[in-house]
């Protein structure tokens, strides 16, 4: 080591055998320095940006060629937002110690990389200066505004807050005035004047609690941009003016509402009747149109039936002489059977005069064989029990002569009748063959029948 | 109670960037081995 008076090497000792410099002292004092800036550093990391300035501020008074300090106090000063300070330390830095100082040359170059930035900076802090401005002419609104264009520029200027924060705290705007201090201490975590303006906040909110405890009598509202204050008396009596303003109003209500009952509800009532007979009257005359209208369709219908009907008949009137004449032909070469059932086929009544004589003559001369195949085929689904169907047979053998085989045909039928669940016609079937044949087989058992009145007896019982 | 008015004197105007050369020179750099400097030259040349 040498003297800091004579330059001599002095190595371990305390005085400079030279010149009798206090080499001791000299150490002592560069220590010290160095404290300093390891407290600073502490401080700094942990965002004490006030105490770390501070720190650093006194190492540098020790010693003002340590420049590790100095360049740490530049950047104490450009995170609290005050970078033309920051900048003074480290052109001061670079001064001191030109060479082999690679911290300065870094911040000095970033900041010359960014052209805008100086010019940004300076608007800045001339904003800043003019709130500070505004605030002293008693302009606190436009310096209000000042500041928050400050921190949207550089949010980092502890300063800008500080100053909001003390204006919105002068200006009763205590939760606007923790939030911009809140954002202080968030820069500086360790700063007496935002820690004071917290606790004016403090002091002045449970004031201000206090005093609306005591004052409850007064009473504040807001009406649109304006604060309304009045005292509690003042209130009460334009809440009672209110209550009658609502009782007068109450009593229109009433009186309207009555005026509704007795005069528009009846003339509503009279116009609802009129309207209503009206309607039915209209009604009335819209269903007798109706009727006539279907009066007249009724008719329509009636000759279009008319009209069909003749045409049907014309239609069956060929079909019927064809019919008539396909008997003809099958009775002359002597098939009775098919003739039989040509002339079934013939409708009597459509046909002429001459027409129905035919049909007369041949259906005279056919109808012992009809009776006698109808009579077969009814006797054949009989012994089938093929009741329904021998009932048809068997009934157009009744419809033509009753007594027809000595009764067998009445009596059969009859049984159908009875098999079938018919018990009134087979009784009266019954009664006629008693009538015409009372002492043949079927007379007999028809008695049978009638007097036990055993109906649940089976054909096969009977027997032919 | 903070005083607004007395409060708002502490702020002072922030250096403008035309201001920092000024600044600089504007700084005493004294530190306290000049002052050690400046004492022992002072001794050394009372004792001559």
């Amino acid at each position: 080591m040498q003297c800091f008076m004579c330059g001599a090497e002095v190595a371990n000792s305390k005085i400079c055998y030279n010149c009798g410099a206090d080499i001791l002292l000299y150490k002592q004092i560069i220590y010290t320095s160095y404290v300093f800036y390891n407290q600073g550093l502490e401080k700094a990391k942990v965002k004490d940006m006030t105490g770390a300035i501070e720190a650093l501020k006194s190492s540098l008074q020790y010693y003002k060629y340590n420049t590790r300090a100095r360049n740490l106090l530049g950047l104490c000063y450009y995170q609290i937002g005050e970078t033309v300070r920051a900048i003074n330390e480290w052109v001061l830095s670079k001064n001191l110690q030109e060479n082999d100082n690679p911290d300065a040359d870094r911040y000095l170059a970033e900041i010359e990389s960014d052209p805008g930035l100086l010019s940004k900076l300076n608007s800045t802090i001339k904003k800043y200066n003019q709130a500070i401005e505004y605030c002293k002419s008693g302009n606190r609104d436009l310096a209000t505004i000042q500041l928050k264009k400050v921190i949207s520029q550089n949010p980092n200027l502890l300063k800008a807050h500080q100053l909001l924060g003390l204006i919105y705290i002068e200006d009763g705007k205590f939760a606007d005035a923790r939030k911009v201090l809140t954002a202080a201490a968030k820069i500086d975590n360790n700063n007496t004047t935002t820690i004071r303006y917290n606790h004016e906040i403090k002091a002045r909110l449970k004031e201000s609690n206090k005093r609306h405890k005591k004052k409850n009598d007064v009473i504040s509202f807001s009406d649109g941009n304006d604060t309304v204050i009045m005292t509690e008396t003042s209130l009460r009596s334009m809440l009672d003016n209110t209550r009658t303003s609502l009782v007068n109003i109450l009593l229109g209500l009433v009186v309207g509402l009555l005026i509704c009952f007795f005069l528009v509800v009846p003339t509503v009532r009279s116009n609802m009747t009129d309207g209503n007979t009206q309607t039915v009257i209209s009604l009335n005359e819209t269903l007798a149109e109706a009727r006539s209208e279907n009066d007249a369709l009724q008719e329509e219908i009636d000759k279009l039936k008319t009209s069909l009907s003749a045409f049907d008949n014309k239609q069956d009137v060929s079909t019927s002489y064809d019919n008539l004449w396909a008997a003809q032909n099958y009775y002359a070469s002597g098939d009775s059977k098919t003739a039989c059932e040509y002339i079934q086929l013939v409708t009597k009544d459509v046909m002429g005069e001459q027409g129905q004589i035919a049909y007369d003559n041949l259906y005279a001369e056919l109808g012992p064989a009809m009776t006698e195949g109808y009579y077969e085929e009814g006797n054949a689904f009989y012994t089938e029990e093929n009741y329904e169907s021998a009932i048809i047979n068997l009934k157009n053998v009744v419809d033509t002569d009753e007594k027809y085989n000595e009764g067998a045909a009445l009596f059969l039928l009859g049984d159908c009748y009875r098999l079938t669940g018919d018990t009134d016609s087979a009784m009266e079937c019954f009664n006629k063959v008693i009538e015409y044949f009372p002492n043949n087989k079927w007379g007999r058992q028809a008695k049978v029948y009638i007097a036990a009145d055993d109906t649940e007896l089976s054909a096969a019982e009977i027997g032919d | 109670m903070i005083d607004f008015e007395e409060e708002l004197k502490k702020y002072e105007p922030a250096i403008e960037v035309e201001q920092a050369e000024a600044d600089i020179k504007a700084r005493d750099l004294t530190d306290l081995t000049d002052l050690l400097y400046n004492m022992t030259a002072q001794n050394n040349t009372t004792k001559q």
